[in-house]
């Protein structure tokens, strides 16, 4: 039986290494009827702030060519009603827990990060600073290296948890702000977040999507999340976690390759909700069939 | 829920635009099913365009199938609507929250009418509670069906309806008078609710039940409305669908069409 464990950060050791991407999973137990959660290598929430947000009116997804485009905005219950009505939910279900955090400023990130790290059974942080969809707080701190930096920085003080740093695509340079993150302290990388994209409406002569634009995701950013994971994983000595488009064993693999440390899977939960595990045993089979004994020795080992 | 590759077993062309299709299922899928619910209905060619699984109401359903009746409106739908007998699918449901059953609480009054409300394409899901043997407990009550479409060939399902339910009421209506009366639905809606107590179901185009919740509440008639939003997943966790309802029990402003719906009272709806 092939080891498929893996370190994603200091200390934080998953069973595999598929997780579920933020936003794509809920807060886990919408899944409970389609596939053993624990069998997962761990859940990230959907992404929390301080108080609850309505999210963004109107359409809030099309769908594009192998793709989809979003503009939810964000919406969630709110951190004190996810410690409270969620996560003793999500703990019941046996999965390594790990909370996606964001906030309108560098305070409300901070802020969340202190919270969380007075509540048991959350393995590890991964604070977002590339939602395109909302207008204060995510991507502005994604698109500046000095700014991720210093948002980095401030969490890494409120909190002892392990944190990954979710990146934006919507960069020059993304090894740039990548190594800044490092640095700042960030235990590990996960890229990427959605590409910035629009749909109109051509009948009615008027942007299709509520917020006129959208985070476009789905198998369509697959070579360009591929790209920029394999480019930062040589850039950075601290585990990457590789996002975009994954949707089989093999898209999967393909990242791990790359250097992936592991992987997220998101839009393909939406379409099969069993996805997550059958790509688990899409890469046990396929290492195994290879004769590997640990995923470790796959991972990075593109020549 | 349900996740599960079926197949088709037949596909009835009911207007140049409008398929019927009937889907195998297992028996634990179909005493699931329920009026109002829905599936979430994708080829399973695995080519990934379209990406996302299409919602579509359960129009009927027996031991062993279900139905869905699908309108032709862009790629997604126009590939499953030409799927012929034996093609391959995936399905996940019975997905949402329907209509109330005939015995709940606010549906009691056995005096009361009980008046479907179909607009276009709305006509798969009220036929939902017309269709199937499961829910003849509706037509325990004096049933009227009130149906309104833009053209004359978009009034789909009616001879199935009256097969199934002898002795239902049926008016039409068509925007250019093609069949029936010309106006709208809801000109029909108010008239009957001018002559009886009735508790209401709708499920139509947005600006109709918008039109329908007015109507109701100029009568004080209760009612339940079904929308159809777009959504990725179907079962609560992409937040595509979502619509701003009162009253949503300290959850927000915002009810997941998906799960909390598609069935809402129509006084809570907030168009």
């Amino acid at each position: 039986m092939v080891d498929l464990k893996v370190e994603i950060a200091p200390g934080v050791i998953l069973r595999n290494p598929v997780l579920t991407a933020s936003g794509t999973f809920g807060y886990g137990r919408e899944y409970a009827d389609y596939l053993d959660i624990a069998e997962l290598g761990a859940i990230i929430t959907k992404g929390l702030s301080l108080k609850p947000k309505t999210g963004n009116p109107g359409v809030r997804i099309a769908e594009s060519a192998c793709g989809m485009l979003n503009a939810i905005g964000l919406e969630n219950i709110g951190i004190d009603s996810f410690i409270a009505d969620e996560l003793p939910l999500l703990r019941a279900l046996g999965t390594t827990v790990i909370v996606n955090i964001f906030g309108n400023n560098q305070a409300d990130y901070a802020a969340i990060a202190a919270k969380l790290d007075q509540v048991e059974g959350i393995s590890a942080l991964e604070i977002n600073i590339s939602c395109p969809n909302v207008k204060a707080g995510g991507i502005q701190f994604g698109t500046d290296p000095e700014a991720a930096a210093n948002l980095v920085a401030a969490v890494r003080q409120a909190t002892t948890l392990p944190l990954i740093t979710k990146l934006s695509p919507n960069v020059t340079d993304i090894v740039a702000i990548a190594e800044r993150v490092a640095a700042a302290g960030s235990d590990a990388l996960s890229l990427i977040n959605t590409l910035m994209g629009m749909a109109v409406d051509l009948d009615k002569k008027q942007p299709l999507l509520g917020n006129v634009t959208g985070g476009l995701s789905g198998p369509a950013i697959k070579p360009v999340a591929l790209r920029m994971v394999y480019q930062v994983a040589q850039a950075v000595k601290i585990p990457v976690i590789g996002i975009g488009g994954i949707s089989t064993a093999r898209d999967a693999l393909e990242f791990l390759l790359a250097g992936a440390a592991a992987v997220e899977i998101g839009t393909a939960n939406f379409i099969n909700p069993g996805i997550a595990y059958e790509i688990v045993t899409g890469i046990r089979d396929y290492l195994e069939q290879r004769n590997y004994e640990k995923v470790t020795d796959f991972i990075g080992s593109l020549q | 829920m349900y996740l599960f590759k079926t197949e088709i077993t037949e596909n009835r062309q009911l207007s140049p635009s409008i398929s019927c299709l009937r889907i195998k299922a297992a028996e634990d899928f179909c005493r699931k099913a329920a009026p109002g619910k829905f599936v979430m209905l994708g080829n399973d060619n695995e080519l990934s365009d379209p990406l996302l699984k299409r919602p579509f109401g359960i129009s009927n359903w027996g031991n062993d199938w279900f139905e869905v009746v699908i309108k032709i409106i862009g790629k997604g739908t126009a590939q499953l609507a030409r799927l012929r007998r034996g093609a391959a699918v995936s399905v996940n449901g019975p997905l949402g929250t329907g209509y109330p059953p005939p015995t709940c609480a606010t549906c009691d009054n056995d005096n009361e009418t009980l008046i479907l409300v179909a607009g276009g394409i709305g006509i798969a899901s009220i036929a939902s509670c017309l269709l199937p043997v499961a829910a003849n407990r509706y037509l325990k009550k004096p049933t009227v069906l009130l149906f309104g479409a833009a053209v004359e060939n978009e009034l789909v399902l009616l001879d199935e309806i009256k097969q199934s339910t002898a002795g239902l009421r049926i008016e039409t209506i068509t925007d250019d008078g093609s069949s029936g009366r010309r106006g709208f639905v809801t000109d029909l809606l108010k008239n009957e609710l001018e002559n009886s107590t009735a508790l209401t179901f709708a499920c139509g185009p947005e600006p109709m039940l918008k039109s329908v919740q007015q109507v109701l509440r100029s009568y004080n008639a209760q009612g339940y409305l079904s929308l159809e939003n777009r959504m990725a997943c179907g079962f609560g966790v992409c937040l595509g669908c979502v619509q701003a309802i009162v009253g949503n029990a300290g959850k927000g402003q915002n009810a997941k069409v998906c799960t909390q719906g598609p069935v809402f009272a129509a006084d809570e709806v907030i168009f």
